[in-house]
């Protein structure tokens, strides 16, 4: 769908997740408009646990719609420092705002970890095609 | 038949028009959701006002004649399928089942009685021809069975406000929950049934396959101001797992008859035949089989088919058709669940590796007004 957006101070996984850099290697992540729409009415989401040690690939939670469910992977190594607490009452957020009120948790990288092989907007949006 | 390519609908264009996700259902590309919309929100305007399904996909057959004995497509039809035509007269219609001869279920289908040598069957789009070819071999000299599939299109207009929006369109409404009128709407012949599968009061338009689109707009355009919206088959079946209907495939099948489907009001018991009546007897008396039942999640999480269910870890069923339920906004199921499980007992449901609380119920989990 072209209406999508993909904004361009994120980076992309594959997988459909976006991740934003933060202060102090705390990178906050979620799933981009595309996903979303795939997946149709968000209306449950698993998240990790606060002090979960995630490694680049592990499924971490999920992400449910009327239709279907999906794995969330994590997109860096690092600790799970944050997990957005609104999701568990109102996933339609995911829907609504993907990129703002629908983020999903927050890792703290580690030491050697970083966000630079991940694809930037333009990379991430030809894929799509 | 066989199908190499995915069947479209009449109305095909019109759901691309309208930014359709498509999905192959029973060998038909057909709408899930729209964009726009989403199943939940398509859910709700059928709930709360009025949607419209195309549910073109759905098989046609028309049994017609008699035999040399006087046997009449009713008596044949009777003899071959589970309820018992002799409860409804001409203009109305019934929900049966075909079975094998071991009990297990070829389909579940609408009858329309015409007359007595008369009968239109609404059978589910993959099992069409099976059902076709069945009724075919088996019907006497006299009776013939025509596979009408892309003879009609049909939509649903279902929701409290249907009666609105048919009225809208100088279609008969008020006719009694499953019955049905023929009339004329612009000069075609349109067939205006009091049936659905949402649980909400509605009607099923049958029309010639080549005049759905035209109806179709009519009724895109009425529902419009009164906060209808078109609706794709995700919504269905969240709409009619509220209800507890059971989907062939999913909560009947060969493997799930309709004594373990809580189906046994649509058998006519008392019939001197009907195919699969002596398994179907035995199974019944014996009561051991499992029995369909609600769940309702207490927990977190959403059932899929094939989730198992235990009690004290120990495993007493299987999940056969689970989703979000958009009205209750918590996770619901249909369970094929042992005996020894009653309603209001506690079990967990193992959600990919998760243990996933919930409540035995009895459906339909939510209350409606099919019948208001």
């Amino acid at each position: 769908m072209s209406d999508l957006e993909y904004p361009e101070d994120l980076r992309y996984t594959a997988d459909h997740e976006w991740v934003r850099e933060g202060n102090e290697g705390v990178v906050r992540i979620g799933v981009t408009a595309y996903a979303q729409d795939a997946l149709g009415d968000v209306v449950f989401v698993n998240l990790p646990t606060v002090g979960d040690e995630v490694a680049v690939g592990d499924a971490v939670g999920e992400i449910e719609s009327t239709k279907s469910v999906s794995d969330l992977y994590a997109p860096v190594a690092g600790e799970v420092v944050t997990v957005n607490e609104a999701l568990a009452a109102t996933p339609e957020l995911v829907n609504s705002d993907p990129y703002g009120e629908g983020w999903m948790y927050e890792l703290r990288l580690d030491v050697e970890a970083t966000t630079d092989d991940l694809l930037d907007a333009g990379a991430y949006e030809a894929q799509l095609a | 038949m066989t199908f190499s390519t995915p069947l479209t609908s009449p109305l095909h264009d019109r759901h691309v028009a309208l930014g359709a996700k498509l999905a192959d259902f029973g060998g038909w590309d057909m709408p899930i959701e729209y964009t726009g919309a989403g199943v939940v929100a398509e859910h709700t305007a059928v709930r709360e006002a009025v949607g419209i399904f195309d549910v073109s996909h759905l098989g046609k057959a028309q049994v017609t004649g008699r035999a040399a004995d006087g046997t009449t497509a009713v008596d044949f039809i009777n003899a071959c399928l589970t309820n018992d035509l002799r409860r409804i007269t001409a203009g109305q219609a019934q929900y049966t089942l075909c079975c094998t001869e071991d009990g297990g279920v070829v389909d579940d289908l609408i009858a329309y009685v015409r007359a007595d040598d008369d009968v239109f069957l609404i059978p589910n789009a993959a099992n069409t021809a099976e059902v076709v070819d069945l009724l075919s071999a088996a019907a006497p000299a006299g009776i013939t069975i025509v596979n009408q599939h892309t003879r009609y299109g049909i939509i649903a207009v279902q929701g409290p406000r249907s009666e609105e929006v048919l009225e809208g369109l100088g279609l008969p409404t008020g006719h009694d929950y499953m019955s049905f009128v023929d009339t004329t709407w612009q000069g075609r012949p349109v067939t205006v049934c009091r049936t659905g599968y949402t649980g909400e009061k509605g009607y099923e338009i049958v029309a010639g396959w080549d005049e759905t689109p035209a109806v179709w707009d009519a009724l895109a355009a009425a529902i419009e101001p009164l906060g209808g919206r078109a609706c794709g088959l995700g919504a269905r079946d969240t709409l009619r797992t509220e209800m507890g209907y059971p989907l062939h495939g999913n909560d009947l099948s060969p493997s799930i008859t309709p004594v373990m489907a809580g189906s046994s009001w649509a058998v006519g018991w008392d019939k001197p035949s009907f195919w699969g009546k002596a398994a179907l007897t035995e199974e019944r008396a014996a009561k051991t089989t499992r029995l369909l039942r609600g769940l309702r999640v207490t927990g977190r999480g959403i059932p899929r088919p094939h989730c198992s269910v235990a009690v004290d870890g120990v495993d007493v069923g299987e999940v056969t058709s689970g989703t979000f339920s958009p009205t209750l906004k918590v996770g619901i199921a249909l369970a094929l669940l042992d005996r020894s499980v009653k309603v209001g007992d506690e079990v967990m449901i193992d959600v990919r590796g998760r243990d996933v609380s919930a409540e035995v119920v009895k459906p339909p989990f939510v209350t409606t007004g099919v019948r208001d």
